[in-house]
């Protein structure tokens, strides 16, 4: 689904070339959950915005689906994130001018994959139900955090990528959104690619890994 | 693409704000913009179609005294074997008061290729040589005649004095508020019995006039077409104006609008929506708000046109003399022009949003700081674009001073347009030192360093709005003291001219008898009889050189009595006024200055003038204002003119003495001359007559003017309210730290309030550039006069006090829902910030 060849990413800033991922090399097969942990600053959100063609790698091959990334066109690259993946960030980053219903269904709409009965259901399951014509900002944190999931998975993405989904979350919320997370994942039976802080997270996943000094270390428990 | 789009759209449906903006920008750019071009469309139409009549295709003979022709001097210039044509014209008033220009032609006689030798078919050249008759007729003058296009041909509508006209038939060739009948015909209607106005022959048909006979040639009559070029040229820069105050406007809701989309942006580039994508959604986004906003404000141009037509059409005809139709004649081609006027400045405006969208990275997008960053280097720009224009004007002022008076309308306008643009653009650059210098100063008083500290952080949103107001305000001041100063020359100018109480308009050879009879009455002081004629001007002998020329003038002759010679308003004299004066009655002539600034003649000039007997050279004494006038003029005591040119008298002022019965002495001319009616007009009439034209040729400069300053007010009004959610949300934090609502609400009145004062204050010393542009370059190049500069400081307070108000009042609504907020709800929008 998702491989990492021996990638390096440096930036380069005004005191000098940071670099953030040395030599990484990662395996991500279709259904498979892996939960990626590290220090705050650590690289983790680098390695997900590189595997999802956010960005590319100054070394090293990416490949999404089949697909070697960097021999990608922008737009090819952006066709391929709108129909394969599926992104939750730290911050809900929803269309604060959209309804809930448009919001959830924007992504699925753009990949050309709306399916009604699917987004009932989803809106069914992440609790939103009645609130469809209501905008991002009359929802609290876990509600938001809830509807970018569900636009994330509403077109059936192989592989979903969530950067710290239960960042922004108080504890319970964020157990509560998580579980919803998963089963969702389980549902769709898409892979997963969670960064996270918390062990709880990433002990029901299929591996763990932890980002340090830019390496890849394995650390499932 | 439909999904992207509707998605970018559904941002206007939460600020429909930012959407009224952005269209009402763009209505008021093209309905300025198109209302003038419709104006100058209908205008150059009506011009072809008076090019395509008489007076610029023909030869014209008229005689040499002024008196009328008859029919017999008509046929023994025939006889004498002279292709000459004869040409009777009038007035005809219409039922609802329209005054329309009855010519009576031979077509017979008249030469061929002239638009109305073409009489057709020999069925309708009967139809219009015999009774009864045929009127041929425009269709925009139907409306002054009660009629319809549909029951116009064969109608013969009856006119206010009673008389019928011959059935009509429409023309659309023909100039507007123009009857064209049979010289039979038209001989009726206007009881002229044998008269004729004047003869006409084809171009060069006649070699030299005959003996009593002026010979005017087709080449030597200016087309009005050429005449009011300026007029149109300085409605066209008036129209450019507004397009740019209106594209300000556009270019400033668009990068709100986008600002505030960023977020949005890039949501849906990680979504996988591609970033070309993106920019062609965008692009699609500004072709429809276009379409919609250019063809409303089209639309709207048109009607603005039609009201203001009606003022145009009489400031032309008093100015320079030419015909416009009352109705707008619109070709295809100006519709589109319009459309595409708009879309194109719709799309300048909206490129630089679109360049920074296409050029922003996905990773940073929705980052406020990256994007602000970009306004350092923005200023660092502006400022350099400011000098260079500065400097284009710099140059421009320096070519221009070296070029004689009168030359360089473009560079004129050019001079005020870099002055304008260089303002502007370091508008921004200005006020971010001010306030970086301000924030310095005031680090004592943390509530004023924040109040300027966010001033700066608010100026890239609302540099261009204020930009926009600097330049509405000061052309709003430029024009305005322009106008004024002009009101106030001209009245004084009017009130110097028309010294005596009483004025009379007779028949050229009825001023001998009533010269002997006034002469006897003892209430009378002064009899002041002009004389005018025409002539042309063959050379011209400076220190320097000598040129012959072929230029036609008119010939004005005044009489120096001791109640006019002191007031006569003069520009330069060669000694002194009465030395001037006194060289005027022995035979030197004073010349207008439009002929001085045409030909850059001065006092001590030598003029050679075409006379009946032989050519005249005279000296030129002096130089006098003409307000008003299109055409150069020579000035010489009524006795020379008389002497030296045959000229006919034309009027006489009465001066009378103290206590006059000015009622009796009326009455006693009129009974013992059987003068008309209006022969006799007294000052004050004039005075209102002239007044009232003057009024109506700047209705048109002040409508446009108040246009302008109202939606310039509008834009800030609008963009200031456009952000005013965002400023709640720099209030809250503070409020919440304890700083009382009242205090906040303040800070925030006094922060829009001083940079609308400021911008204001930095507007009248351009405004008083552009005054100086206005009335010693371009007034001098377009008309061929010099206004002197006034300033109007109650008129400078009112518009500085309109842009202050503006900005408070945008400062004050939300303000005010700041201070009727609830807490919760304050604090609410603090943490979905
Ligand atoms: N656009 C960028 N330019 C320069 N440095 C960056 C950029 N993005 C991230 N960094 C740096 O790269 C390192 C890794 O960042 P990030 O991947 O966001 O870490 P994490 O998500 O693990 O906290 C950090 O030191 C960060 O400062
Ligand atoms: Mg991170």
């Amino acid at each position: 689904m998702l491989e990492f060849d021996q990638v390096h990413k440096t930036y380069a800033t005004p005191q000098g070339p940071i670099r953030v991922l040395k030599d990484v090399t990662l395996r991500l097969a279709p259904g498979q959950s892996l939960a990626l942990m590290g220090e705050s600053g650590s690289g983790k959100s680098t390695l997900l915005h590189l595997a999802a063609g956010l960005d590319l790698p100054d070394q090293g091959t990416i490949t999404l689906a089949g697909e070697g990334l960097a021999a990608l066109a922008e737009p090819a690259r952006a066709k391929l994130r709108r129909e394969q993946l599926g992104l939750v960030f730290q911050q809900f980053h929803l269309v604060p001018s959209l309804t809930v219903i448009d919001n959830l269904r924007l992504q699925a709409r753009l990949a050309r994959r709306d399916d009604t009965a699917w987004t009932a259901h989803l809106l069914e399951r992440l609790g939103l139900h009645g609130l469809e014509k209501r905008y991002p900002e009359q929802l609290s944190g876990g509600q938001q955090q809830r509807l970018a999931i569900g636009r994330a998975l509403a077109p059936r993405p192989a592989l979903l990528l969530a950067d710290e989904p239960t960042g922004n979350l108080d504890e319970t919320t964020a157990s509560h959104v998580l579980e919803l997370l998963l089963s969702l994942v389980h549902e769709t039976q898409c892979a997963l690619l969670v960064v996270t802080h918390s062990p709880q997270v990433a002990a029901p996943l299929d591996r763990c890994l932890r980002l340090s000094h830019g390496s890849l270390l394995d650390a499932t428990p | 693409m439909t999904t992207v789009l509707t998605t970018l759209l559904s941002h206007y449906r939460r600020h429909p704000g930012q959407l009224v903006m952005l269209l009402l920008g763009l209505w008021v750019a093209s309905a300025l913009w198109s209302g003038i071009q419709a104006i100058n469309a209908t205008a150059r139409d009506s011009y072809a179609r008076a090019d395509a009549l008489f007076a610029t295709e023909l030869d014209q003979l008229e005689r040499r005294d002024g008196a009328t022709l008859s029919r017999d001097e008509y046929h023994a210039l025939r006889q004498a074997g002279l292709p000459v044509s004869p040409l009777l014209e009038g007035n005809v008033v219409t039922q609802d008061g329209t005054r329309l220009t009855l010519i009576g032609i031979d077509p017979l006689t008249l030469p061929s290729e002239n638009a109305l030798g073409q009489a057709g078919t020999s069925s309708s050249l009967t139809a219009f040589l015999t009774p009864p008759w045929q009127t041929r007729v425009a269709p925009d003058a139907l409306t002054a005649l009660g009629l319809e296009r549909g029951n116009a041909p064969g109608a013969t509508p009856t006119l206010a004095e009673g008389g019928k006209l011959p059935p009509l038939t429409l023309s659309p060739a023909l100039p507007p508020n123009t009857l064209i009948m049979d010289i039979a015909a038209a001989a009726r209607l206007l009881a002229s019995g044998e008269a004729i106005t004047r003869l006409v022959a084809a171009p060069g048909a006649l070699t030299t006039a005959p003996p009593d006979y002026t010979l005017t040639r087709a080449t030597s009559l200016a087309s009005p077409g050429q005449l009011t070029e300026s007029f149109h040229l300085n409605l066209t820069a008036l129209g450019l104006l507004a397009l740019v105050v209106g594209l300000f406007i556009v270019q400033a809701a668009l990068g709100l609008a986008l600002e505030q989309r960023l977020g949005m942006l890039r949501t849906l580039r990680v979504l996988g929506v591609s970033g070309r994508t993106l920019v062609a959604a965008l692009s699609l986004e500004l072709l429809l708000l276009g379409v919609i906003g250019g063809l409303t404000g089209i639309a709207s141009g048109v009607w603005l046109a039609r009201w203001l037509l009606p003022d145009v059409a009489a400031t032309l005809g008093s100015l320079y003399g030419a015909d416009v139709g009352q109705t707008l004649s619109l070709p295809w081609q100006y519709w589109m022009g319009g459309l595409a006027v708009s879309l194109g400045g719709l799309l300048l405006a909206g490129s630089g949003v679109l360049w920074r969208a296409a050029r922003l990275n996905v990773l940073s997008l929705g980052q406020m700081q990256a994007w602000r960053s970009g306004f350092r280097r923005q200023l660092t720009l502006m400022s350099i674009a400011g000098g260079l224009a500065a400097a284009i004007g710099l140059g421009l002022t320096l070519w221009l001073a070296q070029q004689p008076p009168g030359d360089g309308l473009l560079a004129g306008f050019g001079v005020v347009a870099a002055l304008l643009l260089a303002s502007a653009l370091w508008l921004p650059p200005l006020m971010a030192l001010t306030l970086k210098g301000l924030t310095h100063l005031a680090r004592r008083r943390p509530l004023t360093q924040w109040a300027l500290a966010d001033m700066q952080l608010q100026l890239p949103r609302l540099s261009l709005a204020m930009m926009a107001l600097l330049v509405a305000l000061a052309t709003n001041l430029g024009v305005g003291s322009m106008v004024g100063g002009f009101r106030v020359t001209f009245l004084d100018w009017l009130d110097q001219r028309l010294v005596a109480p009483l004025y009379i308009n007779a028949p050229a050879d009825q001023y001998d008898a009533i010269d002997t009879w006034l002469a006897d009455r003892p209430e009378v002081s002064e009899r002041l009889l002009t004389r005018r004629s025409e002539t042309t001007l063959l050379a011209i002998d400076t220190p320097d050189e000598s040129r012959s020329l072929s230029l036609a003038i008119d010939l004005y002759g005044i009489t120096p009595g001791e109640s006019l010679t002191p007031h006569w308003p003069l520009l330069n004299t060669l000694d002194d006024r009465p030395s001037a004066w006194a060289a005027f009655d022995n035979g030197a002539v004073f010349v207008n200055e439009q002929l001085a600034t045409a030909e850059n003649l001065s006092p001590g000039d030598r003029l050679t003038l075409r006379a009946p007997n032989g050519n005249e050279t005279l000296t030129i004494t002096a130089v006098y204002p003409d307000y008003g006038n299109p055409s150069g003029q020579v000035l010489m005591a009524s006795h020379q003119l008389a002497a030296r040119f045959e000229a006919p008298p034309s009027s006489m002022g009465l001066v009378l003495h103290e206590n006059a019965n000015v009622e009796a002495l009326r009455n006693a001319l009129t009974t013992r001359f059987g003068l008309s009616n209006d022969a006799i007009s007294d000052q004050r009439e004039i005075k209102r007559i002239a007044t009232e034209i003057f009024e109506r040729t700047f209705t048109i400069t002040r409508a446009l003017n108040v246009l302008t300053l109202a939606v310039a007010s509008l834009a800030l009004l609008a963009s200031l309210l456009a952000q005013a959610r965002s400023r709640r949300q720099q209030l809250a934090p503070l409020w919440a730290l304890g700083v009382p609502r009242a205090q906040l609400a303040r800070l925030n009145l006094a922060q829009l309030g001083g940079a609308a004062l400021a911008t204001g204050l930095l507007a009248i010393p351009l405004g008083i550039a552009i005054t100086w542009g206005l009335v010693a370059v371009i007034n001098v190049a377009a008309f061929g006069w010099r206004l002197p500069l006034h300033l109007f400081p109650g008129e400078m307070a009112v518009t500085l006090a309109t842009a202050v108000g503006v900005a408070l009042l945008a400062a004050a609504l939300p303000a005010l829902r700041f201070w009727r907020a609830s807490p919760r709800a304050l604090l609410a929008e603090e943490t979905h910030q």
